[in-house]
């Protein structure tokens, strides 16, 4: 497979729920070594379009993995071509220890081969769930959890990973460590794809955010644009 | 004194047969939101593969009770719920009602209205002395029985990648499967048990009566079920609690309500049951009191 070809190719995804549109056709490029951001305000479509690349709600359109068609396919399957999803909420699994949730995160892996490889890269990048291995996940302060939750969804291997709202409730300092962690995975050659609310972030983050409204995309902004405030209260307000 | 302990140990024993099939309900309604009624007729099937086997040998009957226990449990997924995956948990309970009927009526034509009979494990029916106290050895034989498929179970759940499957799968499925854990296999895998502890309901159930007909697994699965809901049906160990509590309380009333009360002894039990539902609607071991979607 050439290189040029990892990554997720979005094309002209539409998602409905009881033929209410959510999302209305919106196109996204991620490829390997890169970040996308998605902003827009509550309701944009913003999750509906995670939920729908990973198969977990129907959808138009179609979503390549890698260069392989992944419409139609079960979540399940989904992870195994490569694609894990950091759900927002993070919803680790909380009446089980913390390395109990990371063996399950590894259960979508499309090879067994190179589990404890994997295993070490998680804890390099998060030293605290190696301390905390035999806590119970529920346990974790919110912080803890999120990275528990990249963590497990990193355990499957995947060459795209998509983040909803991972700063949501969390402290500021948490937030800056979620986004050095995300820097290096972005530099160890995965595509990542994330949702968020915190446009400046965001936007400073990512080589290209998306905003959303409505369920299209109205606009496209690079790093410099993070500090630019008009172009900041006009992406959200149109 | 004496009979006080007797009691006890009977309904100890009691709770702990009703635990195992109510739990056998609790994993396969954590998963996919199915209280199956007709676990009960997955019971009878196991019953009747002992009474027709046992004189093979225990050794022969016991294997193949738990074969056909999986093997009716997940032909019940396969050709019935697995297709009804979008239906609401009643739509479930109300197709696992008919097929309950239905297999009841197919026992009925194969094996006939009657009983069938068969001395399984006579030796358990004697009664022990232990220190001046009788105890029936099958009642201890039972608790015992129940302890080492639950210890089995439990290290199951918490220690084999598939286990923690099961568990994470009754405590989201929808989170599970964007894990990357595969719904058919969790799925199955519920199933599967529920089918190997029906097989264990039923053999304890029938050294005690020694003979099976057609609805023999309908009052077992009606009290599990009730057992089920006061614990927490969604709570793997809620269910295994409540249907613990349930048989107990069952057997303590039978023992000790005066004899011209005791035809009344299942009315007490659903007396309990109402009250326990009015104040915990979502069951007894459930932390908080909102009932889960």
């Amino acid at each position: 497979m050439a290189t040029d070809e990892i990554g997720l190719v979005v094309r002209d995804l539409t998602v409905a729920y009881s033929g209410v549109p959510a999302v209305r056709g919106i196109d996204l490029d991620v490829p390997a070594g890169h970040a996308i951001g998605l902003i827009g305000p509550n309701g944009a479509g913003k999750s509906s379009a995670l939920l729908a690349i990973m198969g977990a709600v129907p959808h138009g359109g179609s979503v390549q993995v890698n260069g392989e068609a992944v419409d139609g396919l079960a979540p399940e399957r989904v992870v195994r071509r490569g694609v894990s999803l950091v759900p927002e909420g993070r919803h680790v699994f909380a009446g089980l220890s913390v390395k109990d949730n990371l063996r399950l995160g590894a259960v979508g892996r499309r090879s067994s081969d190179g589990v404890a490889e994997t295993l070490d890269y998680v804890v390099t990048l998060f030293p605290i769930l190696a301390e905390f291995r035999d806590r119970q996940a529920g346990l974790l302060s919110g912080g803890q959890q999120q990275q528990l939750a990249i963590g497990r969804a990193l355990m499957a291997d995947p060459d795209i990973l998509m983040l909803d709202e991972p700063s949501l409730g969390l402290s500021p300092t948490a937030v800056d460590s979620v986004f050095d962690a995300l820097a290096t995975i972005r530099e160890a050659g995965k595509a990542v794809l994330v949702v968020e609310q915190r446009a400046e972030f965001t936007v400073a983050f990512c080589e290209r955010t998306h905003v959303l409204h409505d369920g299209v995309i109205t606009m496209t902004l690079k790093p410099e644009d993070a500090t630019n405030v008009q172009v900041l209260t006009e992406a959200y307000f149109g | 004194m004496n009979q006080l302990i007797q009691s006890l140990v009977d309904a100890i024993s009691a709770g702990a047969t009703l635990g195992l099939a109510a739990l056998a309900i609790g994993l396969v309604f954590g998963v996919i939101r199915l209280a199956n009624f007709a676990q009960g007729e997955i019971i009878t099937a196991s019953a009747y593969s002992i009474i027709f086997t046992w004189q093979l040998g225990w050794y022969v009957a016991i294997p193949i009770a738990i074969l056909i226990g999986v093997i009716l449990s997940l032909l019940m997924e396969v050709g019935v719920f697995s297709r009804m995956r979008m239906a609401t948990p009643a739509t479930l309970l109300v197709a696992s009602f008919g097929l309950s009927f239905l297999l009841q009526r197919v026992y009925e034509l194969f094996f006939g209205n009657n009983v069938r009979t068969a001395p399984v494990a006579p030796e358990l029916a004697q009664s022990l002395e232990i220190g001046g106290i009788r105890v029936q050895l099958l009642s201890v034989a039972t608790i015992i029985i129940a302890a080492v498929i639950l210890v089995a179970l439990v290290q199951f759940l918490n220690r084999s990648i598939w286990g923690l499957q099961l568990q994470a799968a009754a405590a989201d499925f929808r989170i599970a499967r964007l894990v990357g854990i595969p719904a058919s296999r969790v799925i199955g895998l519920s199933f599967a048990l529920s089918g190997i502890l029906a097989a264990a309901v039923a053999f304890v159930s029938t050294v005690k009566t020694g003979a099976v007909g057609p609805p023999f697994g309908v009052p077992i699965v009606i009290l599990a079920l009730i057992g089920a809901v006061i614990g927490g049906i969604d709570k793997i160990y809620g269910a295994l609690a409540g249907g613990f509590l349930v048989g107990f309380a069952t057997s303590m009333l039978a023992s000790w309500l005066p004899s011209d009360m005791s035809n009344f002894r299942d009315a007490y039990v659903f007396l309990l049951v109402i009250i326990v539902l009015i104040f915990r609607p979502s069951g007894l071991l459930v932390r908080g009191g909102t009932v889960r979607t």
